[in-house]
């Protein structure tokens, strides 16, 4: 656990998080292009592993330190097999 | 104190990066705009959540282990879709196209 101050800061901190994973996910459905998709997908995926490591000091939780670990190398394996799609496959 | 200029910090980057992400003409300024600022952003705020957290050394460095995972990863990720996209064939809408071999 923080301190109080920063703790009531860190919750205003993820509704934050959250609106601009909403401003990311407007690319997400209406991108013109699939790269365009692909962009804003990751993206977001960074702003989710943020927002469960801000989550586990908010509710003392460490263990999600892990799933954000696991979460962020899932979405570098998925990456780079998107970004092998986008060479190879039309 | 320090905490929470480092917090603000990446909180502001981070919603610059989905401006940008939103704003942008192009693949690939709009990847431009959302890989530094994303890694920024994130780094940013996981060094504030590892100053200020109390709880063991191990935790601290977790926190630590996470922003330098999301500082190789992420520009790795942007280098490979921008690559994918280049090759598959969209085209940059800009004059000077370096990649593509068509200037002096």
């Amino acid at each position: 656990m923080a301190e109080e101050n920063f703790l009531v800061t860190l919750r205003y901190a993820v509704w934050f998080l959250v609106f601009t994973a909403a401003v990311v996910s407007y690319r997400v459905v209406f991108g013109p292009t699939l790269a365009d998709r692909v962009v804003a997908l990751n993206t977001a995926t960074t702003k989710v592993v943020v927002m469960v490591a801000v989550l586990s000091v908010v509710l003392d939780a460490y263990y999600l330190l892990d799933v954000a670990i696991v979460l962020l190398m899932v979405n570098a394996v998925g990456g780079l097999i998107i970004a092998k799609y986008l060479e190879v496959g039309r | 104190m320090i905490e929470f200029v480092l917090l603000a910090f990446g909180l502001f980057i981070m919603l610059f990066g989905a401006l940008g992400l939103v704003r942008f003409p192009d693949v690939y300024t709009r990847l431009h705009a959302t890989s530094k600022c994303d890694t920024g952003g994130a780094m940013s705020i996981l060094l504030a959540l590892a100053v200020s957290v109390n709880a063991p050394l191990l935790i601290r460095l977790k926190f630590v282990l996470l922003a330098f995972l999301i500082a190789l990863i992420n520009p790795m990720l942007s280098h490979a879709i921008a690559r994918g996209a280049y090759k598959r064939g969209i085209k940059p809408k800009v004059v000077v196209d370096m990649y593509g071999g068509g200037n002096p």
